[in-house]
């Protein structure tokens, strides 16, 4: 545990909400339209374990917008 | 200006619901606060994953928090324009495909409020996000490095916002003219291709728009070359207008190849 502790949280933390925002935001837009470029389902695996490069790829590639 | 306000609004609407507004601002700041933590904390990332044989030694050099901006400026000029390329190709282009356009086209707008609209708009989205970027940065670098002259800062920002305004311009008149995938590629070869012929045969000539991201670094090293950096601004201001113009134009000439 003492390993975890001597983390610096308070410079890390912000970059992990950041991410995680996009990453939520992502998810959320999937679930709401599902109307994606492939199925959905594929791109929820992508974004939730893609991390940033997920996020972004499925905001450039992912979504259909008509 | 027909209905240029109304455009503008509709243009901001869409840049909301497709959430550009949010996840391209979002990729510069991770990008931003990524650099000076990842540099950082470098040493330690090598000892516990980097496979070092026991006992080796290694200096790692000392960066300053200059050099940071420097490297975090290399990181923007791949992904950041790719993100930025990807993201507006088919801001107009994609507009003719999908039949958004002939919603807008049967309207007596005119198309240098349409063009001017979306210019605006991209442009607010990108800059802001480069500069909460670079921001962030500074924030980090400041409690890592060393604090950076606050002067030297904003004038390393301000030579870089008028590259990406370059950029941005360029993508959108591209996308005005072709196709989406034409578009891109264009636009890629334009931004990074060139990027690249000029950092090979680039000490021929001090005058060119991707000289700026190079002149955006020596406000750093102090080596200034005055009449290099004010004549690339120039010629960059001119491409951007000349980028607008045609982009106005080929918006109109393509109205006709509209989806119906």
């Amino acid at each position: 545990m003492s390993e975890l502790a001597d983390v610096p949280w308070n410079l890390i933390l912000p970059l992990l909400v950041l991410q995680f925002i996009l990453m939520i935001v992502a998810l959320i837009d999937v679930i709401r339209n599902k109307r994606t470029n492939g199925p959905y389902i594929m791109w929820i695996f992508i974004i939730t374990f893609g991390s940033l490069i997920g996020s972004i790829i499925y905001f450039v590639f992912g979504r259909k917008n008509d | 200006m027909t209905g240029f306000m109304t455009l503008l609004q509709k243009e901001w609407k869409e840049q909301t619901r497709n959430f550009k507004v949010l996840w391209i601002p979002l990729v510069f700041i991770i990008l931003g606060i990524l650099e000076p933590v990842s540099n950082y904390y470098l040493p330690e990332i090598m000892k516990s994953v980097g496979n070092m044989p026991e006992g080796a030694e290694f200096l790692w050099p000392e960066f300053t928090g200059e050099e940071i901006f420097m490297s975090l400026l290399g990181q923007y000029q791949f992904i950041g324009i790719l993100v930025i390329v990807l993201a507006f190709m088919g801001s107009i282009s994609g507009e003719r495909k999908t039949g958004t356009a002939t919603l807008l086209y049967v309207r007596p707008i005119s198309y240098r409020a349409y063009f001017l609209s979306k210019w605006i708009v991209l442009n607010g989205i990108v800059l802001a996000s480069v500069w909460l970027g670079f921001l962030a940065a500074w924030y980090y670098i400041s409690i890592l490095f060393n604090s950076v002259n606050a002067l030297e800062v904003f004038g390393f920002i301000a030579t870089y916002s008028l590259w990406i305004m370059f950029v941005v311009t360029a993508v959108l008149a591209f996308s005005a003219s072709f196709s989406t995938g034409i578009a891109a590629t264009l636009s890629l070869l334009l931004t990074i291709g060139f990027q690249i012929v000029d950092s090979l045969i680039g000490e021929y000539w001090t005058i060119s728009p991707w000289k700026l991201p190079f002149y955006a670094t020596s406000v750093f090293n102090g080596n200034n070359d005055a009449a290099g950096l004010w004549w690339s601004v120039c010629i960059t201001f001119i491409a951007v207008l000349v980028s607008i113009f045609a982009g106005v134009n080929m918006s109109k000439r393509n109205a006709a190849k509209t989806t119906v």
